[in-house]
């Protein structure tokens, strides 16, 4: 299916790996892909949020909330253990980053993949099912964010309904966007 | 850690959210450095027999666990 993706869409895809990873993330989930349709830029999926009066900079602080888990270090610090410390005294054994670069230390994964989780599929499986409904013959960045749009696709659902940005709303909108414009 | 005092809230902290967090986080550091280590000492040319006995643990165990990663 990756095929009937627009550039713009695939960006969005491969950009949702870097996000995840930014945030060090063990699976690629919804609000990764959300984080990075936000950072593409001039899409009509930018232009309906928009509408909605939501900004990136809105999505991304709501992201950003979501990660309340303590933090490796914090954890080691209730122990008296200072991890930026042994951080430090590796990497002037070892060289900068050679603790992190450790298998161990991605979870054992091989580096530059992190697999996509179920919410994730869901949101790419719903995005293609919003361009038929549509009769898109393509699947763009406005056909990702309305995939998004639907209760089984995790955080970024969440984010967007507590933006008020409605499903049946963005819908036309994009019906509206996309008989004036190019797909994007 | 520098704050002395505050470690010492911390530690004695019987909530078993922070305790077990610290743990975890302890066993990824721990496995970390073992990897870092496993790996320079094969570099240098040590034997799975002398890295399992300064790890005290079988060369069969160290052998499998590190094999898949090449060193």
């Amino acid at each position: 299916m990756f095929e009937r993706f627009t550039a713009k869409a695939r960006e969005v895809v491969v950009g949702a790996q870097a996000e995840g990873k930014a945030r060090g993330a063990d699976a690629i989930r919804s609000e990764h892909l959300l984080g990075s349709l936000v950072h593409v830029p001039d899409t009509l999926a930018l232009m309906v949020l928009t509408g909605f009066s939501v900004t990136p900079a809105h999505v991304l602080a709501d992201i950003d909330a979501l990660g309340a888990t303590p933090s490796d270090s914090e954890a080691l610090a209730s122990i008296g253990i200072d991890l930026d410390e042994v951080r430090r005294q590796v990497e002037e054994a070892f060289g900068p980053g050679a603790l992190d670069r450790t298998m161990a230390a991605r979870g054992g994964r091989r580096r530059g993949h992190t697999p996509f989780d179920r919410s994730a599929k869901k949101v790419l499986e719903l995005a293609l099912r919003e361009a038929i409904a549509l009769h898109h013959n393509y699947i763009g960045t406005e056909h990702i964010l309305l995939g998004m749009l639907h209760s089984e696709t995790g955080a970024a659902q969440r984010i967007l309904a507590a933006r008020n940005v409605q499903q049946h709303v963005a819908r036309i909108m994009v019906e509206e966007l996309v008989r004036g414009k190019r797909a994007g | 850690m520098t704050d002395a005092t505050e470690v010492a809230a911390a530690a004695s902290n019987r909530d078993p959210a922070i305790g077990l967090a610290a743990v975890a986080s302890l066993r990824e550091l721990l496995e970390s450095l073992e990897e870092l280590q496993v790996g320079n000492a094969r570099e240098l040319g040590w034997s799975w027999q002398q890295i399992a006995e300064s790890l005290r643990v079988s060369k069969q165990a160290v052998h499998k666990k590190y094999r898949r990663l090449g060193f």
